[in-house]
């Protein structure tokens, strides 16, 4: 079973010393993060993230069904996380190791638990039909705090997204191509952001956004997940060390001017990717047809 | 040094680039090989891998240059490998990761007996010489030069870290000053003190005493692989690490 192979002691103790004197082998500040790019493909819902030699790419995808019969007036709304030998020879197709276990888990209490996305605005007919968007996410380098990367990827994916319209009368569900009718945006409610911490020396060094070394030899992780208004989605801490319940309050306010820049690049980047689409200024002129209030997809429009 | 000459696997060296001589025989480096059955007229030497054809007219000889592959032991080579675990005569050592671990001898070092042979732990590193490698057999390295039995500067590595950069970076800095291209270890060795062990594997060792110097050096070691820095860049950006130290 192939796993990714442990640092050399050299390295281990040389990190942690450098650490003790707050030096990162890469030069950055402790809670500086590495260059952050952010680019959306040519389709609506890909978004591609990369966090120095770290990359992954988010992907949307949009089909109708049937409801849960437990909830018969919320959409269908799954991640999928794949973390193929193309990122690392460590990872296996078709095992779960933990790496991949926990990054799902954190990914699914961060967006959809905390409702980022509101699945009510996915049902078609209550009951009958639904949309189930799929995000999946591909990890395509791996060096490194997977969780941000994956979180901003799939947060900036889910903004990026524009699904099919549709119309309905009575039972009668008509559902346009992108070429009839032009798609519309997901009702996303907040942007959710992970931030997450790597402690050392029994949590007195806490280290933001680690490379793949520092996360070998760290003793564990708090990984914060939160909105630019501060709200908190999630908190959750790997490893054994304790941590000082001090330090994680630390945490939220560091991860919170973290969100914030986050935010702020999801919102520059779309706003220059919606420019680069919008030639010669036909976009507005779609839109305009098509525009309506969110949130009211159960009502037909010409009904 | 640089070279303009694509090779794919199946093509063959023109005739134009191999280098001339009149006395001497061609050598051949990595990734490529001689078909001795061929018919004399023909060019004989078929490269094995894709990459840039290099040659040495000096020491006659030929070979060709994978920036981004995963390296290949061959023997000679010196490398920093790192021990993964030891059964009652070898240590189990690792050249590169995800591949067979290679073998080095508990009694490959310098004057080293049953009795005064150095004990090392998983996770120690060594910086040693490719002793054996060939095809179906298992790579061995070994702490001692075959000639003198000496060290040569091989051994167990203590304290420091090691660095990872390319194998071929690797290579060109173990040309020597100047030869390869780069000049960012003789431009600090005048500036800083330290210690530095170049493994072909793609993997530097550094070690200064000061967490500080070491960490300049392996970064600069490492940006210079990656941003391909012409000598003057290397040279400011030398100066702006040791001011920085």
């Amino acid at each position: 079973m192939p796993s990714e192979p442990a640092p050399s002691t050299n390295e281990s103790t040389f990190l942690l010393s450098a650490l003790r004197e707050n030096i990162r082998l890469d030069g950055r500040a402790l809670d500086a993060y590495r260059p952050i790019s952010l680019t959306f493909g040519s389709e609506y819902g890909t978004a591609d993230v990369r966090l120095g030699k770290t990359r992954v790419l988010a992907k949307i995808a949009c089909e109708v069904t049937t409801p849960y019969p437990d909830r018969k007036f919320d959409g269908i709304f799954t991640i999928n996380t794949e973390l193929s030998p193309l990122g690392s020879p460590a990872f296996e197709v078709g095992r779960q190791d933990t790496t991949e276990l926990l990054l799902s888990r954190v990914l699914e209490k961060t967006i959809r638990r905390s409702g980022a996305l509101d699945t009510e605005s996915l049902c078609i007919v209550a009951g009958q039909k639904c949309f189930h968007l799929k995000a999946t996410l591909h990890v395509l380098d791996h060096d490194g705090n997977l969780v941000d990367a994956s979180c901003l990827a799939l947060v900036a994916a889910l903004l990026h997204f524009r699904r099919q319209d549709i119309e309905v009368k009575g039972e009668d569900v008509t559902i346009f191509d992108v070429r009839e009718r032009e798609p519309i945006r997901l009702t996303i409610q907040h942007r959710p952001f992970c931030v997450s911490f790597s402690y050392y020396h029994n949590g007195e060094v806490m280290v933001q956004d680690a490379t793949l070394l520092e996360e070998q030899c760290r003793q564990g992780e708090v990984v914060v997940s939160m909105n630019r208004f501060g709200e908190v989605a999630q908190i959750a801490k790997y490893g054994g060390a304790p941590v000082d319940g001090l330090s994680v309050l630390s945490c939220t306010t560091a991860a919170l001017e973290r969100v914030k820049g986050f935010d702020r690049m999801v919102t520059e980047a779309l706003k220059a990717d919606e420019a680069r689409r919008d030639e010669g200024g036909l976009m507005a002129e779609l839109s305009a047809e098509n525009e309506r209030p969110t949130g009211s997809m159960l009502v037909g429009s010409e009904n | 040094m640089a070279s303009s000459t694509i090779l794919l696997p199946g093509e063959t060296v023109p005739h134009s680039q191999l280098p001339e001589s009149k006395k001497g025989t061609l050598t051949l480096g990595p990734n490529l090989r001689h078909l001795p059955q061929a018919p004399p007229a023909s060019i004989s030497i078929l490269p094995t891998s894709s990459g840039l054809l290099q040659s040495d007219a000096k020491k006659i000889a030929l070979w060709l240059d994978t920036p981004h592959a995963r390296y290949a032991p061959s023997v000679g080579d010196l490398v920093v490998a790192q021990v993964h675990h030891s059964s009652t005569e070898t240590y189990h050592v690792m050249l590169t990761p995800q591949t067979p671990y290679a073998l080095l001898g508990q009694l490959a070092f310098e004057g080293a007996n049953k009795k005064t042979r150095p004990k090392l732990e998983a996770g120690d590193s060594v910086y040693a010489r490719v002793k054996a490698a060939g095809r179906g057999e298992d790579v061995e390295i070994e702490c001692v030069s075959p000639n003198s039995g000496k060290a040569d500067g091989m051994g167990p590595l203590k304290g420091g870290t090691v660095f990872n950069v390319s194998p071929a970076f690797a290579r060109r800095l173990m040309m020597g000053p100047g030869k390869g291209g780069f000049v960012v270890l003789e431009e600090l060795g005048e500036k800083l003190k330290f210690e530095v062990a170049v493994g072909r594997n793609g993997r530097v060792w550094v070690e200064s005493g000061s967490v500080r110097a070491t960490v300049a050096v392996g970064r600069l070691l490492v940006g210079c692989d990656e941003g391909g820095w012409g000598v003057e860049e290397q040279r400011r950006e030398v100066r702006r690490a040791v001011r920085e130290v």
